[in-house]
């Protein structure tokens, strides 16, 4: 049985119903999507099965939804991608730093681009976008095209 | 000891040791630091969102202005996820080619942050033979790919220039310099007292936080954690060039620099090999016109450490999400970690640790040393000499 | 202190830079300069056009007509627009002192001569 398959496994046995989908498009690479209340309990999960690395967090915006992705690496070599998703506004989702703590800037990095809240995170201060930028407009979301952050954002500053 | 008053310092955004210009918000006891704030995004050029927005073919050369110095390292990336979401595979001379034009990026960007590293304890006799060593590796990519920074070797299904039996002697010639240098640097950073008063127990990472805080890289590899993409993560032909992951357990700057001079070592063997066990063939398969719904992760080891790219696609001619995660995001809660319990004056070198990158600045100005006078050029006689010896070059 | 002995030795060559702008060296062979037009071979087909990535090449009208401006103020001298050329119509030139003062002088024209 190849490493994947066993790891898919041993998910499968652990979260079972709360995964809707699995699957292993190559070698290496696996995609998990779930509930979004399990998301505390696999990250715990694989982190103890050796998933100690995150990579990164990728938001989508799927249009009433956003979906998270966790990308976590298993000593290097398998990706595993566990994937849930939120409703836009209105949603708890709860932080994981105290789980991995290298997760800090990832999280505050989604926050300030698609506008999650992450329950009990330190520290949700600004970080990339620039002092003044206006609250409740999140640049990944697809709402705001570029010509509609140029009308509001910056027309305002050029009449100053 | 303590003063029992915690001081503020911000440090940045502008900082010479910096590529990017970013911000620490210090809290200093007396002279040693004992909490940072970082402060990101003084460079943010909202690429993510420019991805949505072209073109399949037209996004190659955006993944390659992410930045200057990983060029390759992006590109590669970027191709590689594209491939796996057509299905495509590069044929093996240009995964071969891959290789070469990665690992020599990988030799251009680790002897620029060692000069670097070596200017920020100011030792710029050292940064100054370095950078002139440099140049060895910088015109044999320019004589591959014909520009010195931005390559655009890769391309959706290959690569788009080869490696021709002519420029391979000279290849050979300048690896076989380039190796005499670095193991002459090697010895000279052991030896060299400056170097090693600023270095040795300065920024120190323990294995065990280096984990935990998913630092990555030469960062990672310095704290004696054997993680490599190359090898843990097999792309391009990776899984068929022989080489050690070069790490080493001092956990300090000191050991990064070890491990950097190492890691070019072993990528002049892996290019020496690479050049001989080239198969001969296709350079590039065609590119399907639509690409299908999908998504996919591409990982690759750039210069400073593992890069990630994830893309998603809705079946048009643009992609529907890009995201890219590059190595320096990934070192800084380790680096807020290294600063704590340091000096102030350690800052700069413990900063550059994690290999940043500095542009610089030229006007023309010249002073003839000889005569004493200066020469200084207004646009215009510029442009005009320009024309009169290029005309005379051509004549 | 091994440095000193390498400064020393180093003291008595020559430099290893070069004065330029006042002396110069041809970049390599292959090197990837200004794209230029060979309006005798286009068709017109405006396909440079849309495959540059950052939209430095304007096709007004098509067919022998086209007229061809290119801005090199905004090309990245990636060579696409030659690679993805059906008529191999675009040469990159090897020179690279493109920096001018104003950007009107930095559009270059192309049409067919008749
Ligand atoms: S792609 Fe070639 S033939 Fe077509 S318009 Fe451009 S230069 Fe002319
Ligand atoms: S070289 Fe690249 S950027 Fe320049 S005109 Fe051609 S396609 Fe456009």
């Amino acid at each position: 049985m190849r490493r994947e398959d066993r790891i898919v496994t041993k998910l499968r046995e652990k979260l079972k119903e709360k995964i809707i989908t699995i699957n292993v498009p190559r070698e290496r690479r696996i995609f998990i999507h779930i509930k979004p209340d399990a998301l505390r309990e696999s990250i715990k999960f694989l982190r103890d099965i050796g998933f100690r690395h995150i990579s990164t967090i990728t938001g989508v915006d799927t249009g009433d939804s956003i979906e998270l992705i966790y990308h976590l690496a298993l000593d290097g070599s398998i990706e595993l991608s566990l994937k849930l998703k939120v409703q836009k506004d209105d949603h708890k989702v709860p932080t994981i730093t105290d789980i991995i703590p290298g997760v800090v800037l990832y999280e505050r990095e989604v926050h300030e681009m698609f506008g999650v809240n992450f329950e009990g995170h330190p520290d949700l201060s600004p970080l990339i976008l620039p002092e003044g930028w206006p609250r409740n407009i999140y640049p990944l979301r697809k709402k705001y095209t570029l010509e509609h952050l140029r009308n509001s954002i910056f027309k305002e500053e050029d009449e100053k | 000891m303590s003063y029992g008053s915690i001081v503020k310092v911000p440090f940045g955004p502008q900082h010479p040791a910096l590529k990017e210009p970013e911000h620490f918000l210090f809290e200093i006891d007396g002279e040693i630091i004992v909490n940072v704030k970082p402060r990101i995004g003084y460079n943010h050029r909202g690429i993510e969102k420019a991805f949505e927005r072209r073109t399949y073919i037209q996004n190659i050369y955006l993944a390659e202005r992410i930045c200057g110095i990983c060029s390759d390292a992006h590109t590669t990336c970027y191709t590689q996820a594209i491939e796996d979401l057509l299905g495509l595979d590069a044929p093996p001379r240009a995964r071969y080619i891959r290789v070469i034009v990665a690992e020599l990026e990988r030799i251009h960007s680790h002897s620029l942050w060692l000069g670097i590293a070596v200017h920020e304890i100011g030792f710029d006799t050292f940064f100054m033979y370095l950078w002139r060593d440099r140049e060895a590796v910088m015109d044999i990519l320019e004589l591959i790919s014909g520009n010195r920074v931005h390559y655009a070797m890769n391309t959706i299904g290959g690569v788009r220039r080869d490696i021709t039996p002519e420029i391979i002697p000279k290849i050979i010639r300048s690896l076989d310099f380039l190796e005499k240098r670095t193991k002459y640097y090697m010895k000279a950073l052991r030896s060299e007292r400056t170097v090693l008063k600023r270095t040795v127990d300065v920024g120190v990472l323990k294995p065990k936080d280096a984990v935990e805080l998913c630092a990555v890289g030469p960062t990672l590899r310095a704290s004696g954690v054997k993680n490599d993409v190359r090898g843990d993560d097999p792309y391009a032909a990776y899984d068929e060039i022989p080489f050690n992951i070069v790490t080493d357990d001092g956990c300090d700057v000191f050991s990064r620099m070890l491990v950097r001079c190492g890691e070019i070592l072993e990528s002049i063997n892996m290019i020496r090999y690479a050049l001989d066990h080239m198969p001969s063939g296709m350079l590039r398969v065609r590119m399907p016109m639509a690409v299908k719904p999908g998504e996919a992760v591409s990982r690759v080891e750039a210069p400073r450490g593992e890069l990630i790219h994830y893309v998603k696609s809705n079946g048009s001619t643009r992609p529907e999400r890009y995201k890219v995660r590059s190595p320096t995001l990934a070192n800084i809660p380790a680096l807020c970690r290294m600063f704590i319990g340091q000096h102030v004056a350690d800052i700069p070198i413990i900063l550059a640790g994690i290999d940043p990158c500095f542009a610089c600045m030229d006007r023309l100005v010249f002073i003839d040393v000889k005569t004493n006078k200066r020469k200084s050029l207004d646009f215009e006689s510029f442009s005009e000499m320009v024309r009169k010896q290029r005309n005379f070059r051509l004549a | 202190m091994a440095i000193i002995a390498e400064a020393i030795k180093w003291l008595l060559k020559h430099p290893v830079t070069i004065k330029y702008p006042f002396e110069r060296e041809a970049p390599p062979k292959g090197f990837r300069g200004r794209p230029v037009w060979d309006m005798h071979r286009c068709i017109g087909c405006g396909l440079c056009s849309r495959i540059c990535p950052s939209g430095a090449i304007e096709i007004i009208g098509r067919g022998q007509e086209a007229k061809i401006k290119h801005y090199v103020d905004r090309c990245l001298f990636c060579g696409q627009c030659s690679e993805s050329c059906p008529r191999n119509a675009i040469k990159l030139m090897n020179d690279f002192e493109h920096a001018r003062y104003n950007r009107d002088v930095m559009i270059y024209e192309y049409k067919r001569e008749t």
